[in-house]
């Protein structure tokens, strides 16, 4: 079973004479309960790959499934810009907890529900309740990460497109942030798919793996065999430039 | 409240007294003297009895100015209110419209806003009628446009921000998304511009009434009086000067308070005074720096860094965010600015910098040859002709192709790549001994990255000039270097060799660092080790080691005395020997 | 990465130019339908209440204003075509004539003060950049935003009254305009400086703030480990960066000094079209109106279409890209 498709995907960016296409044609598969990584240099196309998923960009051709909104969630690579400075961890969690009958009385939700909720998924993402509270301002970068997962969680999504997570975090903390995904994903069995241009990062959380090189997926597998031994030139080309220290 | 004690603050208190005064008491206390008409006292100058004189119908100005004050900041207030409140609901509607009829309003704002306000107000004015209101109707409706494209701009600009993409992922309406979302992150800087809007809307008011098209007699207001001075301008200059004054200062009062609501929201710190100077490079062989240190004010992001290369050495710097290791290179160039403070001794032979941002590290409105050229033409004395042969040749040796075609182009024509190995051509015009790259891989991909390093170590080779490297990945700098200084809250806790580095560090937090992040190898069934707590900042100034804190091997011993740095580790409990396993990386979860 | 050749600057104008004509076209609808807006009749409200019918009438049908509205609209373009802005319903006289009586002297004081303030703002600007570079000279910095701040908060007309009262009144130094309408360079000097003050203080500001931010970039830093000497630094490598900067704050200023000529030429009884202007408001003249409006919105728009041409000449790489 599969819980995010990409049949054929096109995104055109720009209008005019000055409109380029930034996704090709992509065909991707993420099984659930499954992590695929999808690397790939900067311009390749896989950010807005993600960004189509969700609806932030429109499709030019192709379509996704499945194409209801909160169906996928997606966590931004900037943690000090995807929360709003203006709202406290709390709300912005409640703000995505999904609203279970849209016409029933505000009342039909026991009072308290929310918070009770809330904490759940603050404990979750190993931060405690009385964060709750807290505006994002008053949070390290580590933590604010492990608020935008919650609130990712929080709307119930069956997948979480995480994009770039770690680049804008210190190598210490991308450590913590690592185990943490991974962790959750297998206790929740969470589908993720895992955007970085980091490869190790990429290999040390994916159970699949996706390389995209202008615009289109060149080569797709098992973690252990496009690594280990890619078929595609260019996948070789990106690993033998990463640096090695053993 | 400590704001308030800032000279602006304290200007701004006096500023809303001054206005307070005038609107409230001002026509309370004048008003008896401002409408007795004396005919044995016509046109007069400043005098004991009347301070600025009387007008044609014996009224003292000075109370008349008075009493006017209040219709005047009245009328300017009611001209902001239709200002700030049309432009909101213009500029609000495209966040909330579909994309069509957005683009629809934001263009028909783009064009009116290019428009002077006060030549709509005139136009408008026409229309309108002359009068107090009518006039204030025409005065808010012509800055209508410019507040509609604050708030439209301020809107896209935090439209552009990733929490309202999670927003809208999140399934949140469009009304929703600019009341709770949109709205409160602007309404700052929308305060702060209707506040000055306020004394634009004052002073183009008394223009206005200055013109005659504004509050017609016999109501007066500031711009009418001053109208009224000026044609007896040579009878009773005061006349005039009084309520021009009047309306300078109050424009001035509302800035001042724009200004202040500014400071107060912007949160726009003060930078503390200090002087100091950077350390030049003396002339020499290799490159020695002895007890380096860097302060800002209280704070000392670089505590005491010594160290020496060799020529031909290569040499990584590494550290986290916040351990001082730019700082380090940039002080070993001379490049840190007031105020900045240098400590320490510096001795080195000619040295190049490699920045971090080849986009923003070349200047964009100069060719590429111009850039190099005049490093041969100031330091070399070359003429301009052998200069630039000299940069065609530099640039053929980073391996750009056609350099001749390159010297001629703009930064912005060239590839990160290129313009990363432009910067390093730039730095061979010379003849340096060492090369500082600080950073030089981290804006780049990983393919262009490994040409980089390839490049630098064929530099090097070729010239013996010495590189420090600087990076917060231990895996670059084990491509390129040969030794590698670890850094940790301002001080080097570790100097060892590339191969000592793999086959395990002796300085626990060298060792976490290692084992936090995952490479090639990584065993993917174990979690990565993570290093709790968080580096002391550049202000706190710790008894003992400064990575005890958060070190699971510290004892008292190491919270209580510095440990030196002895055998290339500063630790009191040094790992002998053994490489960092599973296990250890266990340690932590 | 790589940037398409001579497309991108064509496209760029066009777009410019498109923009130009439709504010153009957005100018002249709106001067055509000031007049129709107008609550009651606006004949009557210009000749006053005693006019007889049938003056009000003949004075109608020969403003065509008794047509259909799309006549009327039609014959208000064809007529800006052939240069025929109507008559004064005042004078008599052909606006067209009033306009080439009064625009030589409006021009050349908007460009006399235009230039004082390039002139004075770009070099003061930079210069006190780079004095107060990092928090240096405190002293200065106060005194010179406190100066500039003061003077680009003052509106024009206010310095023109003190202005007259110092220099004209008090000192008897220099002359307000002449009724025999002789014009000498001494006559320039007060409007010009009255108009000028203000705009020059507020690019002065621009200049430093921007000229901070050139000085601190990257780039500097660069030109600063290269160990060049300081007028290097300054003059070739901060410089060209300042200019686009100080030209698009310009092209805003120029546009603010030719409205503000309309209060200054009234302070100095200035013979120029701010002057005519404010007389046909007050007189309900509304071809003049109309003319004036025209001519003023004409010039303010052919201003910002300067600029964007320069500012794409002088930054392709930044400008053309954008929307």
């Amino acid at each position: 079973m599969t819980a995010l498709e990409f049949h054929g995907v096109r995104v055109r960016l720009g209008r005019g004479r000055q409109a380029k296409e930034i996704v090709r044609g992509v065909d991707l598969e993420v099984p659930s309960g499954t992590v695929v990584g999808l690397v790939g240099e900067s311009g390749c196309g896989k950010s807005t790959l993600a960004r189509s998923a969700v609806g932030l960009v429109p499709l030019a051709a192709g379509h996704v499934v499945p194409g209801r909104r909160r169906a996928v969630q997606l966590v931004f690579q900037d943690p000090y810009s995807s929360l709003d400075p203006r709202m406290t961890v709390g709300a912005a969690i409640t703000e995505a907890l999904p609203r279970r009958r849209l016409f029933a009385r505000p009342s039909a939700r026991p009072p308290g529900a929310a918070a009770a909720e809330v904490a759940r998924f603050l404990d979750l993402v190993g931060l405690e309740a009385a964060h709750a509270q807290r505006l994002p301002g008053h949070l390290s970068g580590g933590q604010r990460q492990r608020v935008a997962l919650a609130r990712a969680l929080a709307a119930r999504p069956e997948v979480v497109i995480a994009d770039e997570i770690t680049s804008a975090l210190d190598v210490s903390v991308q450590g913590m942030v690592l185990n943490l995904v991974k962790d959750i994903q297998r206790e929740l069995g969470l589908t993720l798919l895992f955007i970085s241009h980091n490869l190790a990062v990429v290999r040390y959380v994916s159970d699949r793996v996706a390389v995209m090189s202008e615009g289109r997926v060149v080569e797709e597998g098992p973690v252990d065999e496009v690594m280990g031994s890619p078929r595609d030139p260019y996948t070789r080309t990106l690993l033998e430039s990463v640096p090695r220290l053993r | 409240m400590r704001r308030l004690r800032t000279p602006l603050g304290f200007a701004a208190v006096a500023s809303l007294a001054f206005l307070l005064f005038m609107v409230v008491l001002g026509p309370i206390i004048w008003v008896g003297e401002a409408v007795r008409t004396d005919t044995m006292a016509l046109n007069q100058g400043p005098s004991a009895e009347h301070l600025v004189g009387t007008d044609g119908l014996g009224r003292d100005v000075l109370a008349r100015v008075m009493v006017a004050s209040r219709l005047t900041v009245g009328l300017a207030l009611l001209a902001t209110a239709i200002a700030v409140g049309g432009g909101l609901v213009i500029g609000g509607l495209p966040a909330v419209l579909g994309r069509r009829a957005g683009r629809l309003i934001s263009g028909f704002i783009g064009l009116v806003v290019a428009f002077p306000g006060l030549l709509i107000a005139l136009v408008l004015a026409v229309v309108l009628g002359s009068g107090g209101t009518s006039a204030a109707l025409a005065i808010g409706l012509a800055s209508v446009p410019a507040f509609a494209r604050l708030t439209q701009t301020l809107a896209a600009s935090v439209a552009g921000r990733d929490f309202v993409a999670a927003a809208r992922v999140l399934g949140v309406g469009r009304v929703r998304m600019l009341f709770r979302h949109i709205l409160p992150n602007i309404g700052e800087p929308l305060i702060v511009q209707a506040t000055l809007g306020a004394g634009g809307a004052l002073l183009a008011f008394a223009a206005l009434s200055f013109l005659g098209l504004g509050v017609q007699a016999p109501d007066y207001d500031w711009g009418l009086l001053l109208n009224e001075g000026l044609n007896r301008v040579y009878l009773n200059p005061a006349a005039a000067l009084a309520p021009g004054a009047a309306v300078a200062l109050a424009g001035l009062a509302f800035n001042v308070l724009g200004e202040f609501a500014a400071q107060v929201f912007g949160g726009r710190a003060t930078a503390a005074p200090a002087a100091g100077r950077s350390a030049r490079p003396a002339p020499g062989d290799a490159l020695t720096v002895e007890d380096l240190r860097v302060a800002y004010g209280d704070a000392e992001p670089v505590k005491g860094v010594s160290f020496s290369l060799e020529p031909g050495e290569r040499v990584g710097l590494v550290g986290e965010s916040g351990s001082g290791k730019s700082l380090t290179a940039l002080a070993v160039a001379g490049l840190i600015e007031p105020p900045g403070v240098v400590h320490g001794t510096i001795s080195s032979g000619e040295t190049a910098m490699v920045f971090q941002d080849p986009m923003t590290s070349l200047n964009p409105a100069l060719r590429v040859g111009t850039q190099l050229a005049e490093v041969a033409r100031v330091h070399g004395r070359l003429s301009r002709k052998a200069a630039w042969e000299r940069a065609v040749t530099r640039l053929t040796d980073v391996h750009i192709a056609a350099a001749a075609r390159v010297v001629r182009q703009y930064p912005h024509e060239l590839s990160g790549g290129m313009r990363q190995r432009a910067m390093i051509a730039m730095g061979l015009m010379g003849s340096p001994r060492v090369i500082i790259a600080d950073e030089p891989t981290t804006a780049l991909d990983v393919t262009v990255q490994k040409q980089i390093l390839d490049l630098l170590r064929e530099v090097s080779d070729r010239s013996g000039a010495a590189i420090l490297l600087i990076s917060h990945d231990l895996a670059v700098v084990g491509q390129l270097c040969s030794r590698v200084l670890v850094m940790y809250a301002g001080v080097i806790v570790e100097d060892l060799t590339v191969e000592r580095l793999r086959a395990g560090p002796a300085h626990p937090y060298t060792r976490a660092l290692l084992a936090s992040v995952p490479d090639m190898a990584a065993d993917r069934s174990q979690p990565l080790a993570t290093i709790p707590g968080r580096m002391p900042s550049p202000a706190e100034r710790l008894p003992g080691c400064a990575f005890a804190p958060r070190c699971p091997l510290a004892d008292s011993r190491c919270h209580a005395s510095p440990p030196p740095l002895e055998n290339g580790v500063r630790c009191w409990h040094p790992v002998a020997g053994e490489s960092v396993t599973v296990a250890e990386k266990g340690s932590e979860g | 990465m790589a940037i398409q050749t001579s497309h991108p600057w064509a496209a760029y104008l066009g777009r410019r130019l498109m923009r130009f004509l439709l504010s153009l076209a957005l100018l002249v609808t709106a001067t055509f339908g000031m007049v129709h807006v107008i609550p009651g009749d606006p004949v009557r409200a210009a000749l006053g209440v005693t006019a007889s019918p049938e003056l009000i009438a003949a004075r109608t049908a020969e403003l065509g204003l008794d047509l259909p509205i799309w006549e009327q609209y039609g014959r208000y373009v064809t007529g800006l075509f052939t240069g025929e802005l109507g008559q004064s319903m005042v004078s008599g006289l052909p606006v067209a004539q009033t306009i080439a009586d009064r625009l030589p002297y409006t021009a050349l004081l908007a460009l006399v003060a235009f230039a004082v303030v390039m002139v004075t703002a770009v070099p003061v600007g930079m210069a006190l950049a780079a004095w107060t570079r990092g928090g240096r000279r405190r002293g200065l910095e106060l005194v010179f935003t406190g100066v500039s701040g003061l003077l680009a908060v003052v509106p024009e007309f206010l310095l023109a009254v003190a202005l007259i009262v110092v220099f004209a009144v008090t000192l008897e130094l220099l002359p307000v305009a002449d009724v025999t309408g002789a014009m000498g360079p001494e006559h320039y000097v007060l409007p010009a400086l009255a108009l000028a003050a203000g705009p020059a203080a507020a690019l002065a500001r621009i200049v430093r703030v921007e000229g901070l931010g050139v000085l601190s970039s990257d780039y500097l830093r660069t030109a600063r480990a290269k160990r060049l000497p300081a007028r290097l630094i300054h003059l070739r490598h901060a410089l060209p960066n300042l200019l686009t900067g100080a030209l698009t704050i310009g092209g805003l200023l120029i546009s603010g000094l030719i409205a503000g000529s309309v209060l200054v030429e009234n302070v100095f009884a200035w013979p120029g079209l701010g002057d005519a202007l404010v007389e046909a408001i007050k007189a309900k003249d509304y071809p003049v109106v109309q003319g004036v409006v025209l001519i003023y919105g004409g010039a303010v728009l052919l201003v910002n279409l300067a600029v964007d041409v320069a500012l794409g000449k002088l930054d392709p790489r930044s400008t053309i890209r954008e929307d």
